[in-house]
């Protein structure tokens, strides 16, 4: 009997800490998204069914803030993946100082993407910052470029900046996939004269499949998530708004709780099929 | 073909310098640029003249120095609170995920990884009005018990992964010793699974370190407000100086980065055990 009980004794405070401060108000939310409820008018709360979610996708603020969201989502996981592996083919060559790159190639990995903002912030500075000193030094511009502020270089930016933060962690899942590869297979396929396009193909590409699964679902969760960079390049501006800033917006600035609430439910629909996907690839075992 | 390689490599390296490493140098040069020379009109990359007056200004006590560091420190103490409660739960939860079998540990196991793609915006609402109700607003422990439900399955699911690495025999025999299960715990698997413990310890301080998102919305007073906060306060507020923000973040990014290199070992090496060979 006491053995039958340890396990769900173990696991009593995570689904304690989980179920109050994590699952309660994911339900709580989808209650208030079927609600009439702005904090300016705290006497007129009540059920109004999916109203909130009809006006939002009535909206063209919402869809401006969607496509926004799906350009960052797509040049994101695009360049985060290709920049992953380069890195990590780039890193898992056994030099004397292999143990320096790796440790600088994390860094971008742990800084706070807040400050990520700020630092990329300078280099795309409007006005005279590093890339316009370049560009004009070296003769392409007479003018500096005003990267931020307009819709689709801001956009370009804020992806580039999030790129920069994400390989790190895409190169580390490569690296560690990459040398779960028993390099005999790497030498059979030589013998048996294989370019290095079919042993790419063949061996390298199906055997880190599960590594890639994994690093590119969290790279997209990341890049549905972005709201520190934006808000350090641009600040709370409707420019560069993705679904989850305007989400914010609405809530806490226009304090509109039941269609920010609305709003929320959408991302986290989007957020949920990636989930779906990351469970399997998470789930699955490898085997050679 | 051997030259050509080789030429390669080094090609790739300064790439590699260079977009690494060149944000980093840049916001330094920055933040020792006199003010009226940060985006003076020229094409000139570095500035005539250094000045550290902005290093001064955050170490010398004043206004905005000591808001800083006070943020600097809510910063430091939710991320002690955190892997303080955050740790031992997530270890007791990945040894009953790992080594127990009982009724509905998958269907648990899967509820708590899905939430880890779940967005911050879809709890925060109802949170807030929680805290507010309860007066738990602006107070460091709440906040990081919110940070905690937010690691807890990565956490668990890591360190869950890296317990089913260690054969069940050495844990057999020890019980046959006359080990209690604590005991056993204690002596046997806690020893063995240091790296990916110190890697999750890692991940958990970094992010806790990076947050914005959540304080933003649930710490506002100056007794709580994390180091970001603070710093985008900076930008916002008053006249926006550009020399002091660039050396806060330079000073910032110190304990993330001094953490990150001293733990770097670990990571790879849990990595590789414990993320996909679940």
């Amino acid at each position: 009997m006491k053995k039958k009980i340890l396990p769900y004794l173990l696991l009593a405070p995570m689904i304690l800490i989980m179920g109050v401060l994590v699952f309660y108000p994911i339900i709580a939310t989808f209650s208030y998204s079927l609600k009439k409820w702005k904090l300016t008018a705290p006497g007129d709360i009540h059920f109004i069914g999916v109203k909130n979610y009809y006006d939002i996708v009535q909206s063209d603020s919402f869809w401006y803030s969607l496509q926004n969201t799906i350009f960052i989502l797509v040049f994101v996981v695009i360049f985060t993946t290709i920049f992953g592996y380069l890195v990590a083919s780039f890193l898992n060559v056994n030099v004397k100082w292999s143990g320096v790159l790796l440790a600088l190639a994390i860094l971008p990995w742990a800084l706070p993407p807040f400050v990520n903002g700020i630092l990329w912030k300078f280099v795309f500075f409007s006005g005279y910052g590093f890339l316009n000193k370049l560009l004009i030094g070296l003769g392409f511009i007479s003018k500096p470029i005003e990267f931020l502020s307009s819709r689709w270089t801001l956009l370009l930016v804020i992806s580039i900046v999030v790129v920069w933060r994400s390989t790190p962690f895409m190169a580390l899942v490569c690296l560690a996939g990459r040398q779960s590869i028993p390099e005999s297979l790497f030498e059979a396929a030589k013998i048996d004269g294989g370019t290095s396009g079919m042993v790419f193909r063949h061996i390298t590409l199906p055997l880190m499949k599960p590594f890639l699964a994994v690093g590119i679902t969290s790279t997209s969760v990341t890049a549905i998530n972005v709201f520190d960079e934006i808000v350090a390049l641009s600040g709370y501006s409707d420019l560069g708004k993705n679904i989850l800033m305007e989400s914010y917006l609405t809530t806490f600035t226009f304090l509109n709780f039941g269609k920010g609430s609305a709003m929320t439910y959408i991302v986290m629909f989007f957020a949920l099929i990636l989930g779906i996907f990351y469970l399997r690839s998470l789930n699955k075992e490898v085997e050679y | 073909m051997k030259y050509v390689k080789k030429a390669g490599y080094a090609v790739a390296t300064i790439l590699f310098l260079i977009f690494t490493l060149g944000p980093f140098i840049w916001t330094f040069i920055i933040s020792i640029t006199p003010d009226y020379a940060i985006f003076a009109p020229t094409s000139e990359l570095l500035p005539e003249k250094i000045i550290f007056s902005n290093y001064v200004e955050l170490f010398s006590g004043s206004r905005r120095g000591t808001t800083f560091f006070v943020g600097m420190y809510n910063s430091l103490r939710a991320v002690g609170i955190t892997l303080c409660i955050g740790i031992p739960i997530a270890m007791m939860s990945a040894y009953a995920l790992s080594r127990r079998e009982f009724k509905g540990r998958i269907v648990i196991k899967n509820l708590f990884l899905v939430t880890m793609v779940i967005p911050v915006m879809a709890t925060i609402i109802p949170l807030y009005r929680m805290f507010a109700a309860g007066k738990m607003l602006d107070n460091i422990f709440w906040l990081s018990m919110v940070y905690v439900s937010s690691y807890l399955p990565m956490a668990s699911w890591l360190i869950s992964n890296y317990f089913a690495t260690i054969p069940k025999e050495l844990e057999e025999a020890a019980m046959i010793d006359g080990c209690g299960r604590f005991a056993t715990f204690i002596r046997i698997i806690l020893p063995l699974s240091y790296p990916i413990i110190l890697s999750v310890i890692l991940i958990v301080f970094l992010n806790t370190w990076s947050q914005f998102q959540i304080p933003l919305i649930l710490a506002s007073s100056m007794e709580t407000k994390p180091m970001a906060i603070v710093v985008s306060e900076f930008m916002t507020k008053d006249s926006i100086q550009y020399g002091l923000i660039a050396a806060a973040g330079m000073i910032a990014l110190i304990p993330p980065a001094v953490t990150a290199l001293l733990f770097r070992k670990y990571l790879i090496s849990g990595m590789v055990k414990g993320s996909v060979k679940g």
